[in-house]
């Protein structure tokens, strides 16, 4: 039943941040993704995974809300309740095939793996270069925004 | 309760919300739901060890490190044509163009 309730929450979260007019409200709806996308992994015994996606939702959510007036237009209408209702009424009957249809089976395979040896003993040097990927991007971000100040 | 359907579900959602949304932001988060949409179906189908989260938590890194670059192209794009309005955007750079012709 939780699992419904938050495929249905997940499902009515994202169309609200999607197709809200007021760009406050609608990164404020992303929050409800990201958080209902967390609790999903962490029912689903995936912790670490939760707890990252929580972090990421968290730090995208702090850039989107510094951004998002810079880059929203200063909407002229705001949202009637009309239509609030009938997004989250889409949003239930977009989640209605999610819990009531089904195409997968059980497809949980391998080993219990630690998660300290699977990173640092089996994925190492995936860790490594995802470093090195983070590091260049970071580095080309500050070049491209440092040349666009010189002109 | 079947999270490949909702998966497929939310990427539906993303895709939709990219072709249709004029604002910058509202693109950016359409990009996020699809990021979701792809996580959310790895973790299900994987078994929750701690191999499958590592593989995630480097899904979980590049997803960031694509977010920030989208969002740095839309602050420059926004500064540039003092707008986040695609539509604007579009016309703007064909007014420059054709004045660009004249010149």
């Amino acid at each position: 039943m939780i699992f419904e309730i938050l495929a249905i929450g997940l499902i009515v979260s994202s169309i609200l941040a999607l197709f809200l007019d007021e760009v406050v409200y609608s990164v404020g709806a992303l929050s409800g993704t990201f958080i209902f996308t967390a609790l999903i992994f962490y029912l689903n015994g995936a912790f670490y995974a939760a707890i990252f996606q929580f972090v990421v939702g968290i730090g995208t959510l702090a850039v989107l809300f510094l951004s998002g007036e810079m880059l929203g237009e200063q909407s002229k209408k705001k949202s009637s309740p009309a239509k609030i209702a009938g997004l989250i009424g889409a949003g239930i009957l977009l989640s209605l095939p999610a819990i009531f249809l089904s195409v997968s089976g059980q497809t949980a395979i391998g080993p219990d793996v630690p998660i300290g040896e699977a990173i640092w003993n089996i994925r190492g040097l995936d860790v490594l270069l995802q470093a090195l990927v983070i590091l260049t991007i970071a580095l080309g971000i500050g070049i491209v925004l440092h040349e666009r100040r010189k002109k | 309760m079947d999270f490949t359907i909702l998966s497929i579900i939310m990427l539906a959602i993303g895709i939709y919300g990219l072709l249709t949304n004029r604002q910058l932001l509202k693109v950016f988060i359409s990009i996020e739901m699809i990021a979701i949409a792809a996580t959310l179906n790895f973790v299900m189908l994987a078994s929750p060890n701690g191999l499958s989260q590592a593989l995630l938590i480097i899904a979980f890194s590049v997803d960031t490190a694509v977010s920030a670059v989208i969002l740095a192209l839309l602050v420059i794009v926004s500064k540039r044509y003092g707008t986040g309005d695609l539509s604007k955007i579009i016309s703007k750079q064909e007014t420059e163009e054709s004045e660009d012709e004249v010149q």
